[in-house]
């Protein structure tokens, strides 16, 4: 295994979901930087196309649930050319999370997900802005029922404490005068679509999707002091303040490095984040500047930060079924791919609370265990899937007769990822391998029995606790 | 005769969402066929969760719901899993195609299963995905093989007579074809989904015209769905991906163009005696909202303006010249008046 296809493994478990072999050389043919680059840049993506869901999908088409919304977006993330863009999306919606239970409207979730796509790389003012437009964080934080003459605090709130700044970087005040400048900010139709919403009401009709309206007459106009600043603040104005401030960019950057880099920040990790905080300001607040550091930071490209982060469920399942080859046109039973990331802790679209999951070694409990092992081991030790053939292919290319279990095992490691185990894991991965006896060839290739027997190796790797680990 | 207007009038909506299992309302409403009696057969092709009720349910124009017939969610005998579109014979049977089972199944107006054919294959007589689904007079059934790229031709029992197409952007070749319908001399026309275009053969798969490849903006389709022929021979698209309906007249001019005017139907307004606070709202909302630049396409202009066509699957005629577009997104149908 080479340093750089290790590296550069590393790279897209981290800014994407896994590379397959394929593109891990079309990277590697690029070099780092340069698909640091890229990545950072995307350009339009090439996915599953939306009328081809569509068609098959009744769901999927009318978007009024749960669990056909999550299985749109997991199509995407599974079959997306741009997988930093889907990622980055991600941890917008795990940072702001917003959630169905309360709006029940799948649509408008997708809707701020597409928003996160066009504004996630950009500059994070903006970002802020458009968050505070979404129809779907209105409702979520209650931001319709913030009128002139009576304030609603929630939003306001939320977007210094949890959205932006973090607690202890302002006051009460700070956040009642937050509150005033985004008094009519609501959807459209919002007494409707708050009836419906409280009812769960999809009738006659269906949902109807919501748009932003900003409602002149219910805005406060009046003088705010907001952060040691005076003015005739609007929403955008406060957001211009935030965006300014030193706790912001370390927020942030805090957020963006335990996302990509590291569960836990020591010292060197301090170090990374006050670099990224100079990109924030130097690059007018740019998520991309951001990133950018990261990635290309000493600290990211060493072995201390490799398998330092226990992948989270969507992560997980969405890099299991890129490595399957599996969802690659419209399956019947999308939805129960929803339900997996549900099952294992992170219901794509169903935050538990506005604060998102708790991340880190929180993923791992006794019954999420067990579903991420039964899961990946069922995907991947299927040689039906076009990811495991690719796999078989490349492991058995290069011998005549038989594959001995050492190599077999260290060829399926490499073509996996490469993915890096322990000794005691390579040990135990050997005697599995052994029981099964050599790997018998046919003029260098597999019978049904042969790939049976490899895939069986490999869902026994995605079994392994260094495959929870990105 | 080659007709240059077309006179179409709104005359109701029928329909409310069924979230439930059975009884009054559709659930993703995926064709609608017209029975002997003139009463109204909807396919309900459900969500995942509501699969297990799979059924056709039967109404009337003035909204009576009269009965429903499904046996489930499967490939068993009268089961469906993904049902796409259903047509009477000319005795009175109703054969449903089903793109997951590679089946059609038929049944009588009571549903009670008379007979199937079909399963999967390339071969004639095979199926991959069928579609769209037509009979003639005389029993001659047609269907849109869709993954196969080709219209499938047989007896009214399933005895294979012809097939014609094939995968490409050529005259006869097609794309994923969709839907499938038949004018008075039963010229066949083919709702070519993913080439953007209705073409129209003879009933011996002549190819002869194309319809809706225009660069001009109003006659230029995306991913038809359906398509109906009405006695002048005018030519009604599902223009699914555009979320209209566009008429045609025989020469492939656009002559007029539906969008979708829903009003509440009857099932609606008791929902709405019983609901008075969503009404009381709903009265002070504008439901024809102007929506912003970036939500500006047809998909998320329709999932923002409830009167408008979403997901127009379906286009019929009935002998009374009334037209009934089914729209899937929206649970409902909305009938027209040709005049």
């Amino acid at each position: 295994m080479s340093q750089d296809a290790s590296l550069m493994a590393h790279l897209m478990r981290r800014a994407g979901f896994g590379a397959t072999r394929n593109e891990l050389e079309e990277c590697l043919s690029d070099g780092y930087k340069t698909t640091v680059d890229k990545l950072l840049n995307p350009g339009e993506s090439n996915h599953m196309p939306d009328d081809l869901i569509r068609r098959y999908h009744v769901d999927q088409s009318e978007l009024r649930q749960l669990d056909g919304a999550g299985a749109y977006w997991l199509y995407r993330m599974v079959t997306t050319s741009n997988p930093l863009e889907e990622k980055l999306a991600l941890f917008w919606h795990g940072l702001f999370a917003t959630g169905y239970a309360k709006l029940n409207q799948a649509r408008a979730l997708l809707n701020q997900i597409d928003m996160f796509r066009q504004y996630g790389f950009g500059s994070f003012r903006d970002l802020l802005v458009e968050l505070s437009k979404d129809p779907a964080m209105i409702l979520w934080l209650d931001n319709n029922e913030n009128h002139k003459e009576a304030i609603n605090e929630n939003f306001g709130r939320e977007l210094l404490e949890l959205f932006s700044m973090g607690i202890g970087n302002y006051s009460e005040d700070d956040i009642k005068e937050c509150a005033k400048a985004f008094t009519g900010w609501t959807l459209k139709n919002a007494e409707y679509m708050s009836v419906r919403a409280s009812k769960d009401s999809i009738w006659p009709y269906g949902r109807i999707a919501w748009h932003y309206e900003y409602r002149a007459n219910d805005h406060d106009s009046g003088e705010k002091k907001f952060l040691g600043e005076v003015g005739n603040f609007n929403g955008e104005d406060i957001v211009d303040i935030i965006a300014t401030q030193e706790p912001t960019a370390r927020f942030l950057s805090t957020r963006l490095f335990q996302y990509f880099a590291s569960d836990e920040v020591g010292d060197d990790g301090n170090q990374v984040i006050k670099a990224m905080m100079d990109s924030y300001f130097e690059s007018g607040f740019k998520v991309s500047a951001v990133l950018r550091t990261l990635f290309n930071s000493d600290y990211f490209k060493s072995e201390k930060c490799r398998y330092s982060r226990v992948k989270g469920p969507v992560e997980s399942v969405v890099g299991t079924a890129r490595l399957a080859g599996s969802y690659q046109e419209p399956t019947l039973d999308v939805h129960f791919l929803w339900a997996q990331t549900m099952f294992m802790g992170q219901g794509l679209l169903a935050p538990p609370t506005v604060e998102g999951w708790h991340e880190g070694v929180e993923w791992i409990d006794s019954g999420s265990l067990v579903e991420r092992i039964n899961f990946a081991a069922k995907e991947l030790s299927d040689p039906t899937k076009y990811g495991v053939q690719d796999i078989i292919r490349r492991v058995t290319s290069g011998y005549r007769d038989f594959i001995q279990p050492e190599n077999l095992v260290d060829s399926c490691l490499d073509f996996m990822g490469p993915i890096q185990v322990g000794a005691d894991t390579r040990e135990g991965l050997i005697e599995f391998a052994e029981s099964q006896g050599d790997l018998q060839l046919k003029n260098g290739k597999t019978d049904a029995g042969g790939s049976a027997q490899v895939a069986r190796l490999i869902g026994m790797i995605a079994s392994t606790r260094e495959y929870q680990l990105a | 005769m080659i007709t240059n207007t077309v006179s179409i009038r709104y005359l109701k909506t029928i329909g409310i969402v069924n979230n439930g299992s059975n009884g009054r309302g559709f659930a993703n409403p995926y064709d609608v066929a017209i029975g002997p009696e003139g009463n109204i057969f909807v396919l309900n092709r459900c969500d995942p969760a509501r699969r297990n009720a799979i059924r056709v349910g039967v109404c009337n124009i003035n909204e009576e719901y009269l009965y429903e017939f499904g046996y489930g969610f499967g490939d068993g005998d009268g089961q469906m899993m993904l049902p796409v579109a259903m047509a009477f014979d000319a005795k009175g049977r109703l054969l449903i195609t089903d793109e997951h089972t590679n089946r059609i199944t038929i049944y009588s107006d009571e549903g009670e299963v008379l007979g199937k054919w079909g399963h999967k294959g390339e071969s004639e007589g095979e199926f991959n995905g069928p579609a769209g689904i037509a009979t003639d007079s005389s029993g001659t059934v047609y269907i849109c093989d869709q993954r196969n790229h080709r219209v499938q031709k047989y007896t009214a029992d399933g005895g294979f007579l012809a097939q014609w197409g094939s995968q490409g952007t050529g005259e006869g070749e097609f794309n994923l074809p969709w839907g499938l319908g038949l004018d008075s001399e039963n010229n066949v026309y083919i709702a070519d989904w993913r080439n953007d275009r209705v073409q129209k053969f003879d009933s011996n798969g002549h190819y002869l015209k194309t319809i809706g490849d225009s660069e001009v903006k109003e006659e230029h389709l995306v991913r038809p769905s359906a398509v109906s022929i009405d006695g002048n021979g005018n030519i009604y698209v599902a223009d699914w991906g555009n979320e209209r309906v566009q008429v045609f007249n025989s020469e492939g001019e656009v002559i007029a163009s539906l969008k979708g005017e829903a009003t509440l139907s009857d099932w609606a307004k008791d929902f709405f005696e019983s609901n008075p606070d969503e009404m009381e709202t709903r009265e002070i909302s504008d439901l024809n909202p102007d929506v912003p630049d970036h939500l500006n396409n047809p998909y998320h202009i329709s999932s923002q303006t409830e009167p408008f066509f979403w997901g127009p699957v379906s286009v019929n005629i009935d002998s009374d010249n009334r037209l009934y577009v089914v729209e899937s997104n929206r649970h409902r149908i909305q009938v027209y008046e040709i005049e």
